[in-house]
């Protein structure tokens, strides 16, 4: 086997006209999973392309690339790859070749072709009027259903296009980014304390997820850790996180079959945990707690015991809930088999979080990446191979019991000690880090000069997953999309930043 | 087992919070509130250095100091909190909901220690007002044009059991058609800007717009991004504004009772 860190594996192999890559291979002797690929700039203004791959150690390889002229495409060996380079034209306005669809990603109809944001900052960007080409199912009886981008209820924004035979669903095609708000450009010139609010405006219901991944990476750039008392408290905040999100998930799960006492019970169980978050730090979602070097606030015994007790609540009647919603035979004919997305299909496309270890991928950055306080723990990744919408569920209510029990070790022996310390920040420095978010792997990439973001960028599970998500919906009944969507539950916001 | 829940659930008191428990409260927003009297010119400056958003400014009128902040800006991130000694401290009630843009600002004089903030009388909210003034049903479009999902998250919050949102004749639908009020969140971005438009001009007159969050009332953390457009007001006219980062579902059950009660008197 070929030393795979070496960077020169990734160069075109030469003489052949279209170029060629040897992917590089994990411990396990599969190519490597592709976490994230994204460019930067030099102080020359040369674009650097770099590669995150997770070839199965505790820390990601990040292999480097200077662009001059075309590049060659890895999507044709690396379909998970296909949306980040779409998004490196779109920004970098690298050509990249071999590509299959390079159609516009991030900027739609009325942006002019030439504006490349991340390359050279627009001082005006025309609006224009261009044309964006859906790919076409052709038949006898084959129709076409467009939905979005407003949508029926309380939900994001984003374009749905199914190409439908009766009932049965041939095609989705997803047309996304209409949250897009040039994010990543935000970022840069930003001071590294600053930046984590940009950060946890990236997807507001992960919020404390971005926060610690980017003061993580920040701190990485440091070469300091959080002290142990700030990365028990992010502990604590991630996993609360993790429990409200996923209770509230199991609770639209089941609203969207009509079961709709079980909503109504998980949106309380939920919101009960909000308010204890409120009342011990006044803050329900976990906003301005993180920041580079610790967390910016601290909680006595008194506040531990009170969340501690709403946790251990929430855990219990959710517990009974989820049993019932499960056991409940008109909930079972529904999540059965609807949207099953397969093992090869996810580990093709990448895919992350509690998405992929429904479809049997054992993948979860706590345990395989630890950071912060995980580092000390043991942790227990529960997968499920049958991928359905019953399975998501079921890892979902799993997760949430293990997120309660780690919540109430954490507050039941809390580290004493300061909860910050200071992050050097002088001369240039690049770090990364990554965070197990509700929805999965969440990776940071910053560097700093001075003290300033020279570039930021987040690779959000959201922008991973959801192209899987049409796959799983190709065979199933239209009226069954809101379910199966829910169960993947991506954020679009997240994705499109 | 269902039954064990239906059963729980008759026994065990109704979360519901009452109408007087939720109006003016903000506890997890973190919206910030000044005591003059502790105010000096060295922390009206260094709260304006330091607030991220510019919520916080100053201004020098002769030898006297001004602090204005506006709630439209503010992300709630508490920093001024942490440098204020005690003259800016996290906010207990929270009036600032569902009014105009213009109430959103205030102003403090630093040197003598007082709120020179100039409003026209707004009338007090009382129980009795609010159930007259709702005789009719109210529908409600929500529209994300790039939110950051933080304000879907509290406004999907309104609908459970604790705030109860049905209990004052409201509730969300599914299209615009069928609205009297939009309850716009987030930044309008460059690609959501046509559907922003078309959204407002299918739903019938009279209507109400709603801006909500620091993203829809100033544009918040994403103002001045090549991408967004700018905040709600910058593409179709907004009536009220509910600032917070995000709002809590109790300042925005205020901020939309607000908003209503302002129409009324204006008509």
């Amino acid at each position: 086997m070929k030393d795979n860190g070496n960077p020169e594996d990734l160069e075109p192999q030469q003489g052949s006209g279209d170029a060629v890559f040897s992917v590089p291979l994990a411990h396990s002797g599969a190519p490597a999973r592709l976490v994230t690929l994204f460019g930067s700039l030099t102080q020359s203004r040369q674009v650097v392309v770099r590669y995150v791959f997770d070839l199965g150690d505790p820390d990601y390889r990040i292999i480097e690339r200077r662009i001059d002229g075309p590049l060659a495409s890895i999507t044709p060996l690396m379909p998970a790859a296909t949306w980040y380079e779409r998004e490196l034209h779109d920004q970098y306005g690298v050509n990249l070749t071999g590509h299959p669809d390079l159609r516009p990603l991030l900027f739609h109809e009325n942006w002019s072709e030439e504006i490349h944001p991340m390359l050279k900052t627009p001082s005006e960007i025309p609006w224009v009027e261009r044309d964006y080409p859906f790919l076409k199912v052709q038949g006898q009886g084959v129709c076409e259903v467009a939905v979005g981008p407003v949508h029926a209820g309380i939900i994001e924004p984003g374009h749905f296009r199914f190409s439908v035979m009766g009932d049965l669903v041939l095609h989705l095609e997803l047309r996304h980014f209409y949250t897009h708000k040039g994010t990543e450009k935000l970022f840069e010139g930003s001071t590294a304390d600053s930046g984590v609010i940009i950060a946890e405006s990236v997807s507001g219901d992960n919020c404390f997820a971005h926060a610690v991944a980017y003061c993580q990476a920040v701190e990485n750039a440091g070469a300091v850790s959080a002290p142990l008392r700030a990365a028990a408290i992010r502990l604590i905040g991630l996993e609360l996180e993790r429990l409200i999100a996923h209770i509230g998930d199991v609770g639209f799960l089941a609203n969207d079959v009509g079961f709709v006492v079980a909503h109504a019970l998980a949106s309380s169980i939920k919101e009960s945990l909000l308010r204890a978050s409120a009342r011990c730090f006044g803050t329900r979602y976990w906003r301005g707690v993180a920041c580079p070097g610790g967390v910016r606030i601290d909680l006595d015994a008194k506040q531990g015991a009170m969340l501690s007790e709403a946790v251990a609540r929430a855990a219990r009647e959710f517990a009974t809930l989820a049993h019932v919603i499960l056991e409940t035979p008109s909930v079972q004919s529904r999540f059965e088999t609807a949207g099953v997305l397969y093992e090869n299909f996810a580990e093709d496309l990448a895919v992350v979080g509690p998405v992929a270890r429904a479809s049997g991928v054992d993948l979860d950055v706590r345990r395989d990446h630890p950071y912060g306080r995980y580092r000390d723990l043991q942790l227990e990744v529960p997968t499920i191979h049958y991928g359905d919408v019953l399975a998501r569920a079921r890892i979902r209510i799993q997760e949430a019991a293990v997120s309660a029990r780690l919540i109430c070790e954490t507050l039941g022996a809390l580290p004493p000690g300061p909860t910050r310390l200071a992050v050097p920040f002088d001369g240039q420095r690049q770090g990364h880090s990554a965070v197990e978010s509700p929805r999965g792997e969440l990776f940071y990439w910053v560097e700093i000069e001075d003290g300033r973001l020279r570039r930021c960028h987040v690779k959000s599970p959201s922008f991973q997953n959801w192209p899987a998500m049409p796959l799983a919906v190709a065979g199933n009944i239209i009226a069954d999309f809101p379910l199966i969507n829910k169960s993947f539950n991506l954020s679009y916001s997240g994705c499109d930043r | 087992m269902i039954l064990d829940i239906l059963e729980r659930s008759l026994r065990e008191r109704s979360p519901l919070i009452p109408v007087e428990a939720l109006l003016n409260t903000c506890e997890g927003s973190r919206m910030p509130d000044v005591y003059p009297a502790l105010l000096t010119p060295e922390i009206a400056r260094r709260v304006a250095e330091i607030c991220p958003t510019a919520a916080f400014t100053t201004r020098e009128a002769g030898d006297q100091l001004e602090l204005r902040l506006s709630y439209g800006e503010c992300i709630g991130c508490g920093r001024c909190a942490e440098v204020g000694h005690g003259a800016i401290v996290a906010a207990q009630t929270f009036p600032w909901t569902g009014v105009s843009k213009q109430r959103l600002v205030r102003r403090w004089n630093v040197n003598e220690k007082a709120e020179i903030t100039v409003i026209s009388p707004e009338p007090e909210q009382a129980r009795e007002e609010i159930y007259a003034l709702l005789g009719r049903a109210l529908n409600i479009r929500q529209l994300d044009p790039g939110s950051c999902n933080g304000c879907e998250a509290e406004i999907t919050a309104l609908t459970n059991p604790f705030y109860d949102l049905e209990r004052f004749g409201i509730h969300f639908v599914a299209s615009p058609k069928h609205a009297d009020m939009l309850l716009v969140t987030g930044p309008v971005t460059r690609n959501m800007a046509e559907a922003v438009k078309l959204t407002y001009e299918a739903v019938p007159a009279p209507k109400l717009v709603v801006a909500v969050g620091a993203c829809g009332c100033s544009g918040g953390v994403f103002a001045g991004s090549h991408a967004v457009v700018g905040p709600v007001d910058a593409v179709i006219p907004v009536d009220a504004y509910i600032p917070g980062c995000p709002p809590t579902p109790a300042m925005l059950v205020n901020g939309i009772l607000q908003a209503l009660q302002r129409h009324h008197h204006e008509r």
